[in-house]
């Protein structure tokens, strides 16, 4: 068999506007679930042992499902739940956006806790209220530092939405998919789809590691 | 009691445990006048740190009572087990650690105006102006834009005193400030505590340094095994000890410094 990678020229287009659902999903996705996450980090911290544990058993189903049986779960069984129809744009959205929320949780509640005991005693020892200690002095730090494990979460993310294509979304994967039994090209096909991701997903990557080191030497006294 | 001689703080039988097992703090008694710059030393483990936090009400303790300037702002109730700190007298203490504490993510001079702006409401371009004459006057005038991992040891040092001395503190509180610095690098930030003695800013000073220690005090204290066991001034505690274990102690410090 010989490879022939020009049958895909003819789809740059369809290749195109299945990678911009992609980024768009994964952007909408980070959005919303990085501020889930960090709610649920916060709420993870939380005096109120209810809060706390609702928090922990979110955080623990979706972090130890596979990511492909919680968007099935959304796009078949949700619905049943509910007695509402869901777009499979928004099945996506939602089952995406709840498994980034689970694991960013993760990396908010690590961070929060890495601001030491000592930047506590410096608050006090300056009279700071609560709330100045919490929005000024913890808050900053604890994002700061959360940053680079972000990131990875974020590359994670994109690189899990190919899964959307499994209830039909549009995304690459399943631009790729199509191409790939129309052409009788598979090969060729998900090599090419493999390197986009790669394409993407690999400078952010060394990207992280790159703000990484400057956080670390920042936030190092 | 005339006005001069009435104490600027009073501990009075200072109970202080960490957990059942512990016991730091087995009744501590010391009286400090307005002005004096008082040096606590003792050996490693004795309590100094957990002294000074308590002053500073970092610590819960087990009994006992702190004043100042009269009034109680430390006690404990024993109905509840709960340390009661009066956050309003607090306010008038600052506390140096020796880990400098800064806040990493904010420039020097922003470490500076955080607790002006946000504990008094003090308008941000008095407290700006305020804090840049400070640097200006510790030698750090230049660096009021760095970030604290920019500093040497002796600046981080240095801004951490002055991000103190922005709430007009009537008390300060050095806990070992130069203990983790380069050797080159302690003179610069003694200097800057020296200053402080000479406009008669009252001090507790918890350090090593028995230079520094006999340059600054004006009352010396040796603690060990969590209680006061010779207060006087420094030439007494330091020059001739009247107790056989401070003798010890500073026998041992000064040999090794030789
Ligand atoms: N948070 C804590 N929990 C448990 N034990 C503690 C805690 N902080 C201090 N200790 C213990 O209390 C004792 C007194 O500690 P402290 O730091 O007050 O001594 P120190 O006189 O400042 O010593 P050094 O000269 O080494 O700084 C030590 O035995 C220490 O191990
Ligand atoms: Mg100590």
């Amino acid at each position: 068999m010989t490879l022939d990678f020009s049958v895909l020229l003819r789809f740059q287009e369809a290749l195109a506007v299945g990678l911009w659902t992609t980024i768009k999903l994964t952007l909408i996705c980070v959005v919303l679930g990085c501020s889930l996450g960090f709610l649920v980090g916060l709420a993870r911290t939380s005096p109120s042992i209810i809060v706390r544990g609702i928090a922990s058993v979110y955080v623990e189903f979706f972090r130890g499902t596979p990511v492909l049986i919680q968007l099935f779960w959304i796009f078949f069984c949700l619905p049943l739940v509910l007695g509402v129809e869901l777009s499979n744009l928004a099945s996506g959205v939602i089952a995406l956006t709840l498994y980034m929320g689970a694991i960013t949780s993760e990396t908010f509640r690590a961070s929060l806790k890495s601001v030491g005991r000592e930047q506590l005693d410096a608050c006090i020892a300056l009279g700071l209220p609560r709330h100045v200690q919490v929005v000024n002095v913890i808050l900053p730090q604890a994002v700061l530092r959360a940053v680079p494990t972000l990131l990875s979460n974020c590359v994670s993310l994109f690189k899990e939405s190919a899964l959307v294509s499994a209830v039909g979304m549009a995304d690459l994967m399943f631009v790729g998919q199509n191409i790939s039994n129309n052409t009788a090209r598979p090969v060729e096909v998900l090599t090419i789809v493999a390197l986009i991701y790669f394409a993407i997903a690999f400078p952010l990557t060394r990207a992280v590691t790159l703000i990484e080191g400057r956080i670390l030497k920042k936030l190092a006294i | 009691m005339t006005a001069a001689s009435a104490p600027l703080v009073s501990i009075q039988s200072l109970h202080k445990s960490y957990g059942p097992h512990i016991q730091v703090l087995k009744g501590l008694d010391i009286e400090m006048k307005p002005g004096e710059r008082v040096v606590v030393i003792g050996p490693s483990g004795g309590g100094k740190s957990t002294l000074l936090r308590v002053m500073m009400g970092l610590e819960k303790i087990d009994s006992g009572a702190i004043t100042f300037g009269g009034k109680p702002y430390i006690s404990s109730s024993d109905l509840a087990a709960k340390t009661v700190i009066d956050t309003e007298v607090r306010r008038s203490i600052g506390m140096v650690f020796q880990h400098y504490t800064l806040f990493p993510h904010l420039s020097v001079i922003q470490n500076l105006v955080l607790a002006p702006c946000k504990v008094r409401g003090e308008k941000k371009a008095s407290a700006l102006q305020r804090a840049q004459a400070l640097l200006e006057r510790f030698g750090l005038g230049a660096k009021a834009n760095a970030f604290p991992a920019q500093l040497s040891g002796g600046q981080k040092q240095r801004v951490a005193i002055a991000r103190a001395l922005m709430l007009d503190p009537k008390l300060m509180l050095f806990d070992e400030v130069t203990s983790a610095l380069d050797p080159e690098l302690v003179a610069e930030v003694e200097q800057v505590i020296l200053q402080l003695a000479n406009q008669n800013l009252p001090m507790m000073i918890v350090t090593h340094d028995m230079w520094f220690a006999k340059n600054i005090a004006s009352r010396v204290i040796f603690c060990a095994g969590g209680v006061v066991v010779e207060d006087g001034p420094p030439e007494q505690v330091l020059g001739a000890p009247r107790e056989e274990r401070t003798r010890e102690f500073i026998d041992r410090v000064f040999h090794i410094k030789q």
